[in-house]
């Protein structure tokens, strides 16, 4: 329910409504749109970045958040681990258990591998049951792989790597063939053709969906899937915290702590596929953020230790439309497919300011210009927002509309006794997705021999912003190509596993006095809670 | 800004002092509490974080997850972040038509009684009681479609008198539905372009292309979509 002040807010807002509604805001010119990110998007926020000091990366500017997570030591002593006996020996050890993960292990295991999957919480927690609003997939007959990747290469500022893109947008077809024949439920049009949707950034209807639970709905079947298969071992409640390297520097296994036992232990492999997800979790630069309790970033420190190459940690992906108001729902997304629906943005004075289809790094630089403008609307816990007016839909669809399309937003916020069918809701950017990554190539492989990444950690795919609906698509399509070429490796002689990496990474560290408190890999965000 | 003002909650039967406000996961982290099992996306996505709690003076115990409950003065919470339920093995890929399978699969649909002790548990307000009685009655659609909303937290399993794990049953007849259906058309002929290697020239004009062209490329594709 809403306070006493948010209601008067409110009231403005339902004042504006009609004369809002036949208004066209039309889109951005390209130099507007570059003077506006310049002047207020995160990413160009000078004094939040700073040049990298260590490691491949030397001289490349990223975010402190990363900076003080990559000049770090490890929390842990590993002088009690035996390395000549592991725990567990396999073909591939597949790090994460979201999406990309458990795509990655089904994949190996499809080719014959023995494949070990190790995640930091329960099986299939992880961004990709977030994923609400759907897959970008190139089906349409008016769509074609093509049109893809032009929509995708321009949200990317073309800053994303050709060759990745093509990979992602030609093999999205497939995937969701493969998808569906595990028994993915995609919706469909009357004539039974998918159901495709529009997204802001894209030329063409692209995203496929089930409902409003996308990806929730994807892993359930994905979990399902994988418990029945026979050559994959599970280990819940198991987090990686550091990679193992042969005498030759090549990836052979990691070092997994056990969370409940508080125990170290070693896994060797002949392939290693991190699939750990983004960090969302750091809170850079302080934004709220929408991503699961486990998103620290962990992927990128292990493997940059190990002396992979990392790309465009420079850039991140703030969601235009993240909840501000109620306190413990606040980084909570409201989907973007309500925004294509024809949802208004609204500051205080109860007027529109951005095309709301606009790429996501626009629609959110433009919010926090009228924030920091003074138009914004101020929540009892102080934080602020604009206005998402959700009743114009039901204005222009009628009563019951978003109460039938989007059952889970609408519950969510029903629980709290707010009805967003009649009231708008009060949103403000949030931290969603690390744009950058470990950099790979078409078979998802590292700089580091036998390390391949897969999902939000890996990097070099979409530039300097994500279309919607491309993260869920980029999970399953590298995922399969890390799964597959990574079992190719089961005849390698993996070696004696060693933490040279970690010792000479740590001398770069001391020979230039860096000495911090701060361990990383996090696994854990020391949680405050803000009220 | 005002005092804070706290309530008092027991946890697993200890008394715990919080402030107004917090979800049960909160108060849990602010009194110190290190709890991994029984947090996952704090969006009340995941299902990790169920919750059994008796309010003062309730009759009965209510389920909720703990990133979405409020506590309350007096509330008596214990976290349930697992409960076993029965997983069939089977190979879905390589069946035939698999909805016809499902007794031989979970013969234990047929033991539900539609008690509906289900339906009350589960947080995400889904009649899983009538989902069983479609499930029995052969209207897997409409089942199915009840189902998607479910997050797997098997609060329901929990709460089954006769020990019967819906959301896993429902799970395997969502799959097998849509095994049933035809491949749709606009993805058949996508996919059989895509064999026949229809864009490769394109492809290989974009990937030489300099940033330049590439931009006026893009501009001039995406237009003729408009």
């Amino acid at each position: 329910m809403y306070s006493k002040e948010l209601l008067e807010q409110i009231f403005i807002v339902e004042n504006t409504r009609e004369s809002r509604f036949n208004r066209k805001i039309p889109s951005l010119s390209g130099e507007k749109k570059n003077f506006l990110l310049e002047t207020f998007h995160p990413d160009f926020k000078a004094s939040a970045f700073r040049t990298l000091r260590v490691g491949v990366n030397r001289g490349d500017g990223t975010v402190h958040e990363i900076a003080d997570l990559l000049e770090a030591f490890s929390i842990f002593d590993y002088r009690d681990i035996d390395f000549e006996i592991p725990e567990a020996e396999t073909d591939v050890l597949v790090l994460g258990g979201g999406g990309a993960g458990i795509t990655a292990a089904l994949f190996a295991e499809s080719a014959g591998a023995k494949v070990v999957l190790a995640t930091k919480l329960r099986l299939g927690n992880s961004n990709t049951i977030m994923a609400l609003g759907g897959m970008q997939a190139s089906v349409g007959e008016e769509d074609s792989p093509v049109k893809h990747f032009t929509d995708t290469v321009v949200a990317g500022q073309f800053k994303g790597k050709k060759e990745l893109v093509k990979v992602m947008v030609s093999d999205g077809p497939q995937i969701v063939k493969w998808l569906m024949d595990l028994g993915v439920n995609f919706d469909r049009d009357e004539k039974g053709n998918l159901l495709t949707k529009m997204a802001g950034g894209s030329s063409v209807a692209r995203i496929l969906s089930i409902g409003d639970y996308t990806g929730l709905n994807i892993v359930k079947i994905l979990k399902d899937e994988i418990r029945n298969r026979e050559n994959i071992d599970i280990f819940e409640f198991s987090p990686v915290v550091e990679l193992t390297t042969s005498e030759f520097g090549e990836c052979n296994g990691a070092v997994i702590f056990d969370l409940e036992r508080k125990q170290f232990f070693l896994i060797k492999a002949k392939a290693v596929i991190l699939a750990t997800g983004g960090s969302g979790r750091l809170h850079i630069q302080g934004f709220q953020t929408s991503n699961n309790f486990g998103a620290t970033g962990d992927a990128i420190v292990l493997a940059y230790r190990a002396g992979a190459k990392l790309e465009g940690l420079d850039s991140f992906q703030y969601h235009p439309t993240g909840i501000v108001y109620p306190d413990h729902m606040v980084g909570v997304l409201v989907t973007e497919a309500i925004r294509s629906l024809g949802a208004h943005l609204v500051n205080s004075k109860g007027k529109r300011f951005i095309n709301e289809l606009e790429t996501r790094d626009v629609v959110s630089a433009a919010m926090i210009k009228e924030c920091e403008e003074g138009r914004g609307i101020v929540a009892p816990s102080g934080r602020v927002g604009v206005w998402l007016d959700t009743p114009v839909i039901t204005e222009k669809r009628g009563k019951g509309f978003l109460r039938e399309k989007f059952p889970a937003l609408y519950r969510m916020f029903r629980r709290i006794k707010i009805d967003i069918e009649n009231q708008p809701l009060l949103v403000y950017p949030t931290l969603h997705y690390q744009n950058g990554g470990i950099l790979i190539d078409e078979k998802g492989e590292t700089t580091v021999k036998n390390l391949f990444v897969a999902g939000e950690a890996a990097g070099g795919i979409h530039g300097r912003n994500r279309l919607m609906g491309n993260s869920l698509l980029d999970i399953f399509v590298f995922g399969r190509r890390a799964g597959l070429s990574a079992a190719r490796r089961k005849f390698n002689e993996p070696g004696k596993q060693t933490l040279n990496h970690v010792d000479k990474y740590y001398k770069e560290l001391k020979n230039l006095r860096i000495t911090t408190v701060a361990k990383t890999p996090r696994i854990f965000q020391e949680f405050i809670v803000v009220k | 800004m005002p005092d804070k003002k706290y309530v008092t909650i027991f946890l697993e039967g200890r008394r715990i002092r919080v402030p107004e406000g917090y979800t049960v996961i909160e108060a849990l982290w602010d009194t110190g509490h290190d709890i991994k099992r029984g947090v996952g996306c704090l969006s009340g996505l995941c299902g990790a974080c169920a919750v059994a709690y008796l309010e003062p003076g309730g009759k009965r115990v209510k389920f909720g997850l703990g990133c979405q409950t409020i506590v309350k003065e007096k509330m008596d919470i214990t976290v349930m972040p697992f409960f076993p339920s029965r997983m069939a093995k089977y190979d879905i890929s390589n069946m035939e038509k698999p909805i016809d399978k499902l007794l031989e699969i979970y013969p234990e649909l047929n033991m539900c009684k539609s008690c509906g002790f289900c339906s009350v548990a589960c947080p995400e307000w889904i009649n899983v009681s009538k989902v069983m009685s479609y499930l029995k009655d052969g209207r897997y659609e409409e089942a199915t479609e009840m189902m998607f909303d479910c997050i797997l937290c098997g609060l329901c399993a929990s709460r089954c008198p006769r020990g019967i794990a819906p959301q896993i049953i429902s799970l395997f007849v969502q799959r097998a539905i849509e095994k049933d259906r035809p491949v749709p058309e606009n993805l058949r002929n996508r996919l059989k372009e895509i064999e026949d290697l229809k864009d490769e020239e394109i492809w290989g004009n974009i990937l030489k292309m300099d940033e330049k062209s590439l931009k006026d490329f893009c501009e001039k594709v995406r237009k003729e979509s408009d």
